[in-house]
């Protein structure tokens, strides 16, 4: 009898929760501003490289398909910056007519942050430099009206696109300096092989308008800068190969380099910094670096397995995290109970409670191949 | 995918420390690294094309092979091509970056020239990473972190080839 009560009970139920009918052709949309603790894992595709994907995800879940919020495309190793005045991110890429072969067409393309789709493109100079990534390939600047990007051919030059009109207006040869560092009004700043830094200011038509120059301050062959600084406060830290930190103030028009100090101070057991993107600043302007010891010439993108906290003022080390596993590049939220977040060797993305160092969780098997480079929300 | 597992597991990184980079020739450097020509010319006997040369030991298809130590991309010997030639159907880039690697068969530095060969995407065989001597890119003639499909009909990369130019000079 309990049975049979069952049994009726379930095919009511059944009756009862008859399917309604559904709307095709939604679509799913995001926020114009994302949560902090939303990331981009920047995936090169390094296999088939004109295929790349932006994968936004929430660092926070532990729930693997709700973390996934969905991804935009960037061909051939695309360069990335994301505005923080407006819900645009753009990158720079190269398409061929014909696939991998066939006319070249590169573009600035403007993709929205609420439906991850490009809403515009700027044709630019097909000349656009395909390299690991950097985080100043592309530069905003004058309050963000104003693209930046270096090109390298291999003369090398950056284009100037106003973003805002969606206009490509003009290219600034940069010979023997590489990248664009974003700069006050309208300006950039560029690493040189000398052992220099370059400034320079753009005109109202996009052209050159005026540029200094930095003495050479650093060793090229015994200890270079490499071209991959943290920009905090419009103050860039250099890091060594041997782990020094060159300050360069870009605050003004023309850089001013400060004094170095060291990561290492007497620590012993060779430690250097090194990997892809191994920088990071929190918002209160703490430096993060990615570190692996016994370093020797050619460690230099070798994997970290720890990360070391600086005062930016100091040199001051405040912290050291070690990783679940090594890392080739990490980036830290831009909020007050920041996490760190780390491309692992295996692919993967750790997340890490930055100020106690915890391991969070690991954020695999969303898609990814080569996610070489991770980007927070701004 | 374990990005530089193999390279760790292989030695490579143990033979790229043991291996001196002695000598740099800078000139040469920048001859070859801005002169548009299709093959750089240098006063030194042609090697046999497609293979290793008599005064070499050691596998061409391993990572750890002495003419890697600085490069950074795929194998072509690995790809259908060889150790100095590219595979069918790609385009060898005119212009390179270069490297200072040590034979272990003779002690003797040589300017190793890593070409890229393009048109066609990733080979995905054989990835290499070595990064001896490597320089960030604003000093483009010594940087693998470029992508040097430049000069070439199409910029998609295929692989890397790693051509013997010259004896390395002591500094």
């Amino acid at each position: 009898m309990k049975k049979l009560t069952i049994v009726v009970s379930l095919w009511a139920s059944v009756a009862l929760a008859e399917l309604q009918p559904e709307s095709p052709g939604i679509i799913e949309s995001l926020p114009d501003t994302w949560p902090a603790h939303w990331i981009i894992a920047a995936d090169a595709s390094f296999f088939h490289m004109s295929d790349g994907k932006f994968i936004v995800l929430d660092a926070d879940s532990d729930d693997p398909n709700d973390r996934f919020k969905g991804f935009f495309n960037g061909s051939l190793i695309a360069n990335f910056a994301q505005a923080t005045s407006r819900p645009e991110m753009y990158i720079a890429e190269t398409f061929r007519s014909r696939g991998q072969r066939g006319e070249r067409t590169d573009v600035l393309t403007i993709i929205s942050k609420s439906s991850l789709e490009p809403i515009g493109e700027v044709v630019i100079p097909p000349k656009r430099s395909s390299n690991m990534p950097t985080a100043y390939n592309v530069s905003l600047v004058d309050d963000e009206k104003l693209a930046l990007v270096y090109n390298f051919t291999p003369a090398q030059s950056v284009t100037v696109v106003d973003v805002v009109e969606r206009e490509f207006l003009a290219e600034i040869p940069t010979p023997g300096c590489a990248l664009a560092y974003p700069m006050p009004g309208r300006a950039f700043a560029s690493i040189c092989a000398d052992a220099s830094i370059m400034a320079v200011t753009i005109g109202d038509d996009g052209r050159q308008q005026s540029s200094t120059r930095t003495a050479p301050f650093f060793d090229v062959a015994a200890d270079p800068l490499m071209e991959k600084p943290v920009i905090y406060g419009g103050i860039a830290y250099f890091p060594t190969f041997l782990g020094n930190v060159y300050p360069v103030d870009l605050n003004g028009s023309t850089p001013v380099v400060g004094e170095p100090w060291s990561m290492v101070g007497d620590e012993q057991g060779g430690w250097r910094p090194g990997g892809i993107l191994f920088g990071a600043a929190d918002s209160a302007g703490n430096l993060y670096f990615l570190m692996h010891p016994e370093g020797s010439d050619g460690t230099h993108k070798d994997p970290g397995v720890e990360v070391w906290v600086f005062d930016r003022d100091s040199g001051r080390r405040s912290k050291r995290i070690e990783l679940a596993l090594p890392a080739l590049s990490i980036n830290v939220t831009r909020d007050e109970e920041p996490l760190l977040v780390a491309t692992n060797v295996n692919m993967e993305i750790d997340v890490y409670d930055a100020a106690s160092g915890q391991h969070q969780r690991t954020l695999g098997n969303f898609g990814q191949e080569t996610p070489l480079t991770l980007w927070v929300a701004q | 995918m374990k990005w530089l597992d193999g390279i760790t597991e292989n030695g490579a990184r143990e033979v790229a420390r043991k291996t001196s980079r002695r000598g740099f020739l800078g000139k040469l450097a920048t001859l070859i690294a801005g002169g548009a020509v299709a093959v750089p010319l240098l006063p030194v006997a042609r090697g046999q094309q497609g293979v290793q040369q008599p005064g070499e030991v050691g596998d061409p298809n391993d990572c750890s092979y002495w003419r890697y130590c600085a490069i950074d991309g795929f194998l072509c010997g690995c790809c259908g091509g060889s150790l100095n030639t590219c595979p069918p159907g790609t385009e060898m880039s005119p212009i390179t970056w270069i490297g200072t690697c040590e034979n272990p068969a003779d002690q003797t530095s040589y300017v190793i020239s890593y070409n890229d060969c393009c048109g066609k995407s990733s080979c995905g065989n054989c990835l290499c990473q070595r990064n001896q001597g490597d320089r960030p890119i604003y000093r483009p003639q010594d940087s693998n972190d470029l992508n040097w499909c430049l000069g070439t009909d199409a910029n998609s990369y295929n692989c890397t080839v790693a051509i013997v130019v010259g004896t390395a000079l002591d500094q």
